[in-house]
């Protein structure tokens, strides 16, 4: 660092008791020297703002927890060996090297750089590497399990969907949902899925399509590639930021054996966009519609047996009071027609026993006001009438007799009478005949 | 119906209880009329939400949604 200033080269003590002061061309070269010792060591993360001078490639690199300004030689660079235009803005990287400081000079600037000594691609295993450090830190802090609280309708209207706007990813996505028998409303939100700009345009159009209050699900789907290529969706800042939303986010991001950093905070994880569509809408509409169509028959058959397998009893006990009426209503006719029988009988005999009665005292009555005279009267009177009766023609004509008549029925006493009647009629007990008298003898 | 159901699923989950206590005949002649008149509604309304996504996909863009929405945002003020 060097011998301090003299005191008598000071002015006046600009603040606390410390070393010093020094000259600052002294102090930056001692700091550039103290920057050299320290550790080298191997970074990765994004290129971006690459440039170039005379001499040297500047470019920061840089992560979504921060970014270190690095440069490296042109030689250094050359012999690195990268593929043309290997070293660009938002190649992933890793290089080697450590801090080191410009103290500049009269007319340079001083900077601080990471002096970068070698430089290579990130490979396969860097990025996974770095993703299984950023998986363990958002898993310690709680973020794979937010999203698969939510609830997911089985049934949405309408469905956000970030994807590229040509590719294969979101023809086969329309092509599940068609399967599912779902026409609803689907939201596109492009983004490209694939290069330094494509995680902050994917998280702003999760976050725009979760703004809208009609989007109950989001689909965010690309296909296939290599772990650089989905680097995208292993984001820091786009995991935080679908962990955190309250609407459900369905990730299908690459193939199968493809694992994002988004599989892990998404609501489900899908492994292609077909599948995710069945996530989107758990419910198969077509089976649904078949399943309402049976329930909806259940109950027809469950209303009309409830009613037709109680309606025989329920007749049968309806015609129980009409025929226990019926066995009365015939009993109490019987009743009547018998009790209407014995009460003429009734009437019947008390009348004759009645009639009897009045002829027995009407006699005695008679007798008592006709008395006994009247009473032999009429035996004498009896006795006359049957003398009488036997002296009538008819009783002669009964034993045999016949009686002679002429003209309008004058009696024929004489033989004379007879003969000069000539036309007689003679009366017997049965009849009468015409006769014609012939001759006197 | 007397209160519409919560969601697709509550009202798919009643009409399954529905139809399980129809079929487990304890139900008396009330109990049944008034399950059938439920699951019914149960049925209209679930048939009304596969309507509503069975028509046509519609596909828009963000942007088109939010001028859809809008839209009827307006014509619901006016």
């Amino acid at each position: 660092m060097g011998e301090p200033l003299a005191p008598d080269q000071l002015a006046a003590s600009p603040g606390p008791d410390l070393p010093g002061p020094f000259g600052v061309g002294r102090y930056a070269r001692k700091l550039q020297e103290e920057m050299r010792k320290r550790a080298r060591v191997l970074l990765v993360g994004e290129v971006t703002g690459i440039g170039r001078s005379k001499v040297q490639a500047y470019f920061e690199l840089r992560d979504a927890q921060g970014a270190v300004p690095c440069a490296i030689w042109l030689d250094d660079l050359e012999k690195a060996g990268l593929p043309e235009g290997g070293l660009r803005d938002g190649a992933e990287v890793v290089i080697a090297g450590g801090p080191d400081y410009y103290p500049g000079g009269g007319q340079a600037s001083p900077s601080f750089s990471f002096r970068a000594t070698h430089v290579r691609l990130a490979g396969e295993g860097d990025l996974l590497a770095r993703l299984e450090a950023l998986r363990k830190q958002l898993r310690g802090e709680g973020l794979f399990e937010l999203q698969k609280q939510l609830a997911r309708p089985a049934l949405p209207r309408t469905i956000g969907v970030v994807t590229a706007e040509s590719g294969a990813a979101r023809r086969d996505l329309l092509a599940g949902l068609e399967r599912r028998g779902w026409r609803g409303t689907v939201v596109w939100g492009f983004a490209p899925v694939q290069d330094r700009r494509a995680a902050p345009a994917i998280t702003a159009a999760i976050q725009d399509l979760a703004a809208q209050p009609a989007v109950e699900a989001i689909v965010v789907t690309r296909g296939g590639g290599s772990l650089a290529d989905l680097w995208a969706f292993c984001d820091e800042t786009l995991c935080r930021t679908v962990a955190m939303l309250r609407v459900p986010v369905i990730s299908a991001v690459g193939h199968e054996r493809d694992s994002t950093l988004i599989d892990d905070v998404a609501a489900v994880a899908c492994s292609t966009p077909t599948h995710a569509a069945e996530a989107a809408v758990p419910l198969d509409c077509r089976a649904a519609r078949a399943s309402l169509a049976r329930a909806a028959s259940s109950l027809r058959r469950a209303a009309d047996s409830a009613v037709g397998a109680r309606t025989p009893h329920l007749v049968a006990l309806a015609r129980g009071p009409a025929r226990a009426l019926r066995r009365e209503r015939l009993a109490l006719n019987q009743k009547t027609r018998e009790i209407r029988a014995a009460s003429e009988r009734g009437i019947a005999e008390r009348l004759g026993f009645q009639r009897r009665l009045a002829t027995v005292v009407l006699e005695r009555a008679r007798r008592r006001a006709v008395g006994p005279d009247m009473e032999r009267s009429r035996e004498a009177l009896r006795r006359a009438a049957v003398a009488l009766r036997a002296h009538e023609p008819e009783r002669t004509l009964e034993r045999g007799y016949a009686l002679v008549e002429a003209g309008e029925g004058e009696p024929v006493t004489s033989a004379a009478d007879a003969v000069a009647a000539r036309h007689v009629r003679l009366r017997f007990a049965d009849g009468k005949v015409g006769a014609e008298i012939e001759e006197r003898d | 119906m007397s209160e519409a159901p919560e969601s697709y699923e509550a009202a798919v989950e009643r009409l399954e209880q529905i139809i399980d206590r129809l079929d487990s005949g304890q139900a008396g002649l009330r109990e049944t009329l008034d399950l059938c008149r439920e699951g019914r509604d149960l049925v209209t309304y679930c048939t009304a939400e596969l309507d509503a996504v069975g028509e046509s996909l519609s596909e828009l863009k963000l942007d088109e949604l939010a001028a859809k929405l809008a839209s009827s945002a307006d014509s619901g003020d006016s």
